[in-house]
């Protein structure tokens, strides 16, 4: 199977419907027009999904341009299967609630946790930097 | 002519100093920048826009003004570049870098008006996209976008729409932009096609745009200086984007900058025009000053192009000037003939690679259905059943794209360039053919696609010398580096050094040394490989250039003997005491003869608690061991024996006390020492296990020798016995022939 060098792989991928995993944690989901050295990408009838425990959602977004470096990971979706999988859809605005809510928890227990090394003497510094993926 | 002086008020009387300079300056331009456009569409172009404007498009004369003009000023552009080449002595530059710079000066004409043309809203268009957009116009000029705008307020004004292009950058590179390769690999191929425009694409009236201001300009200038910011886009310069195709970045840096020329993003999509529609023009940005610099470096006023703008005295004529955007406003299906691009800082050889490609793209999208026009879901591509948004990547810049990655690939010595990456793939099919299981044919990923290696070319560029000229030559490019230091080695007097210098020197001749010889070491290892690689005739050249490079090398451990003998092993030690210097000895011994070989050995052997001193840190010694033990294997008993003498350094002489052998006690608690040793023995064990003539049993030093070993052996407390790598097993039998049975247990405990 031979394989084009660098971003010139993606060339094989364009006009195909493709999952892309950003590094702030997004998730789009949409057909790849087109892309470029940096692996830049479009997407086009792209959608946002938020993924919630066995639920998710998908908020439509239209065109997207993505910066390459930004990318974790991208990968072509069958179509076939795409809809065989166990997790429900569900509306955006549960969806969005259900984040909101798992969000919360993630918080309050990651305050406990800070609150339990402070006891400790221990710390954490907070890479800012982090991707959040 | 500066730009502080243009006046900052619609005064008639300043316009009319300002017509003049114009005039001037204009003709400067349209003669050195405007005419002898490359190709003849703009004619075309500007006689349709002729009959669209329904006036007078040229006022002016071009022939008279035109001709003193292109005199004074033309002359300086023509000339230079003459002047270049014959002042260069060595004509034939293989530098591509300088041969752009030389050419750039030849051909002066470049289509466009310039001066007018910076003032047009064309820029603003061009500005606005820019945040909008990730990457920039194709070349399809945007005075495409500009023109119907301007039309109804420019009425009054010369409209030669060839004013309309942009300058020739003729500033330094941009400061502080980005690296100046932004044209070159960074550009999609430019797509020719003109896309639609809209009236609302175009850009507001100029006059309403509040830019901010460039740091250039005071304060003052503000409003009126929003024209002219509007045509300061960074636009042109990826207007003419470059490299269709061939990403190849021969232009030289300046060049590129000026292509760069305040562009902000480097990058330029080629189909991005076709989805412009729609777009609605806000409120520029700020201009990119270094556009109007460059303007200012032709010589070009920002208030002539004003004034232009602002209509008073007629702008020169520029008898080209780019396609007439309004007729393929009119007709949102574009004409592509109609299209020009506002290539005029570019670099001409450039543009004309550029049209070219145009020309050809045109032919593609003329083919393409309605593929310059509004792609959104009118599209119907045969190919892709149920997808009307497919190929909006073209095949052009797909390959585009491949040809970047696949230049970087490009090698003319893969071993040299990459040889990781060869050699473990060598490794990977070795192991995929000796598995000999050819079920899946290439497995996964079998090779990556090359491009095709390129032939070895010898580049040697020599540096362009201009006759006349003292000292170096200003003229350096990426390709030959203008040396900016003579450095001159000077040996500094013995007197002067102490002690510690002339160690420290000497160190770092050794040092020195060891380097020299590691290159040549490596060059003798790859002489396999070439010699696979070679012709029949040329082997015997290589087997020669190998042999002689194997005896440099042995010098170089040995340091060149004044005479027959090597009286010391001074410089031998200095490189042994060196950790490199010891992964090198072990390196070269299976090239060297022999004698070389034997030789190597007995110098170690001689010093070898020396060496054990110094190796105490490294403990590198041990990596000797296995070279020696094949050199051993071919070693005749008379080396042997001597080599023993030289471990144990025995006998002693009379004089010294008999209980104390520090050379043998050294060597027995060093681990390399030790099975050194064991492997001489055992050496000499198998020459007289095997060779069963009495000639060994005959050889009174060996036996002396054994005898004397075997002593020291016992004595030795065996707690101050080192653990040797390898304890052969012929010892015993060894031992066996010299001592006797309670001492052999004695022996065999302790080993």
């Amino acid at each position: 199977m031979n394989y084009m060098p660098g971003t010139a792989s993606l060339i094989h991928d364009i006009d195909k419907k493709h999952l892309v995993l950003l590094r702030d944690g997004r998730t789009l989901i949409g057909y790849l027009r087109s892309t470029d050295q940096f692996a830049n990408l479009v997407l086009h009838q792209t959608v946002e999904r938020i993924h919630v425990g066995k639920k998710y959602g998908d908020i439509p977004r239209g065109i997207f341009v993505v910066r390459g470096e930004n990318v974790v990971l991208l990968g072509e979706i069958d179509l076939e299967k795409e809809s065989d999988t166990p997790l429900q859809q569900v509306s955006i605005e549960e969806i969005l609630e259900e984040q909101r809510v798992e969000q919360q928890a993630k918080q309050e227990s990651e305050k406990l946790k800070m609150q339990a090394l402070k006891e400790r003497g221990l710390s954490v510094p907070r890479a800012d930097t982090l991707d959040e993926y | 002519q500066s730009l502080e002086d243009c006046p900052l008020d619609e005064d008639e009387d300043a316009f009319q100093g300002l017509g003049e300079e114009d005039e001037d300056i204009d003709q400067f331009n349209d003669d050195t920048f405007g005419a002898g456009a490359v190709d003849d569409d703009w004619q075309e172009a500007h006689e349709r826009l002729a009959e669209l404007e329904d006036k007078p498009v040229a006022n002016r004369e071009q022939d008279g003004p035109s001709g003193e003009d292109s005199d004074l000023l033309g002359e300086p552009e023509d000339t230079l570049a003459e002047r270049l080449t014959r002042l260069v002595i060595d004509s034939e530059l293989e530098d591509p870098a300088i041969m752009q710079a030389v050419q750039t000066k030849v051909p002066t004409q470049q289509p466009g008006g310039l001066n007018s043309s910076i003032w047009d809203s064309s820029a603003v268009l061009r500005r606005i996209r820019g945040p909008l957009l990730t990457q920039e116009m194709p070349s399809v000029s945007v005075l495409d976008y500009a023109l119907p705008q301007r039309l109804p307020q420019t009425r009054e004004e010369e409209r030669d729409p060839s004013e309309r292009a942009l300058p020739r950058r003729s500033s330094s590179p941009v400061i502080g932009s980005p690296p100046v390769r932004a044209v070159p690999i960074g550009t999609p191929p430019k797509q020719a096609a003109a896309p639609s425009f809209n009236q609302q694409i175009l850009c507001p009236k100029p006059v309403h745009i509040r830019a901010t201001m460039p740091q250039r300009y005071p304060a003052p200038y503000g409003e009126r200086m929003s024209p002219n910011q509007l045509c300061n886009v960074p636009n042109s310069s990826l207007l003419g984007h470059p490299f269709p195709h061939s990403v190849s970045p021969v232009l030289t840096h300046l060049q590129r900058a000026q292509l760069l020329g305040g562009a902000q993003a480097g990058r330029m999509s080629p189909s991005q025009f076709a989805r412009v529609s729609g777009l609605v023009g806000s409120p520029l940005p700020s201009v990119n000053p270094k556009l109007l610099q460059g303007r200012v470096g032709q010589m070009m006023s920002p208030a002539s192009g004003f004034r232009a703008f602002f209509g008073a005295p007629p702008a020169p004529s520029q008898p080209q000037h780019p396609p007439g955007p309004a007729s393929h406003l009119q007709s949102l299906r574009p004409q592509p003939q109609m299209f020009r691009p506002d290539t005029t800082h570019l670099h001409p050889q450039h543009r004309r690679l550029l049209h070219q490609r145009q020309q050809q793209s045109r032919n593609q999208h003329r083919s393409l259905n309605g593929s310059v026009g509004d792609r959104g879901g009118h599209r119907s591509n045969q190919q892709e059943r149920k997808d009307p948004y497919a190929n909006l990547m073209l095949q052009r810049e797909k390959d585009w794209v491949s040809k970047i990655q696949m230049m970087q690939l490009q090698s003319t010595d893969p071993y040299l360039d990459d040889y990781y990456y060869q050699n473990y793939f060598q490794k990977l099919e070795k192991l995929a053919a000796a598995e000999e299981v050819h079920g899946d044919g290439p497995k996964k990923e079998r090779t990556k696609l090359i491009t095709p290696q390129v032939a070895k070319l010898e580049h040697t560029y020599k540096p362009v010398q201009f006759e006349g000229s003292l000292g170096k030559l200003t003229v350096s490019s990426v390709n030959n580096p203008r040396k900016m230091i003579d450095a001159v080695v000077t040996s500094r007097s013995e007197d002067d050094e102490t002690k510690e210098k002339q160690v420290r020197d000497k160190r770092r001749q050794t040092l020195v040394t060891i380097e020299k010889t590691y290159s040549l070491l490596l060059d003798v290892e790859d002489y396999e490989r070439r010699y696979l690689l070679s012709l029949e005739g040329e082997r015997p050249a290589l087997m020669g250039e190998r042999k002689q490079k194997i005896c440099d090398m042995y010098d170089n451990l040995r340091g060149k003997a004044p005479g027959q003998d090597r009286p010391s092993d001074d410089h031998f030690m200095q490189i042994m005491c060196i950790r490199k210097g010891k992964r090198l000895v072990a390196r070269i011994l299976p090239f060297l003869s022999p004698e070389q070989a034997a030789d190597v050995l007995m110098a170690t052997a001689r010093n070898l608690p020396f060496l054990i001193k110094k190796d105490a840190q490294d403990e590198v010694l041990p990596c000797l061991l296995r070279p020696f033990s094949h050199v051993l294997y071919h070693l005749p008993l008379g080396t042997v024996t001597s080599l023993v003498q030289q471990l144990t350094n025995l006998p002693q002489s009379a004089t010294a006390s008999a209980p104390t052998n520090l050379h043998l006690t050294a060597v027995l608690q060093n681990k390399f020492g030790l099975s050194l040793l064991y492997l001489v023995l055992s050496r000499g064990e198998e020459l007289q296990s095997s060779d069963a003539s009495t000639e060994l049993m005959q050889d009174n030093q060996w036996t002396e020798l054994m005898l004397m070993a075997t002593r020291e052996l016992l004595r030795i407390p065996q707690a101050a016995l080192a653990k040797p790598v390898s304890t052969p097993s012929n010892l015993i039998s060894l031992f066996s022939r010299y001592v006797d049975q309670q001492k052999l247990n004695l022996l065999e405990t302790k080993l």
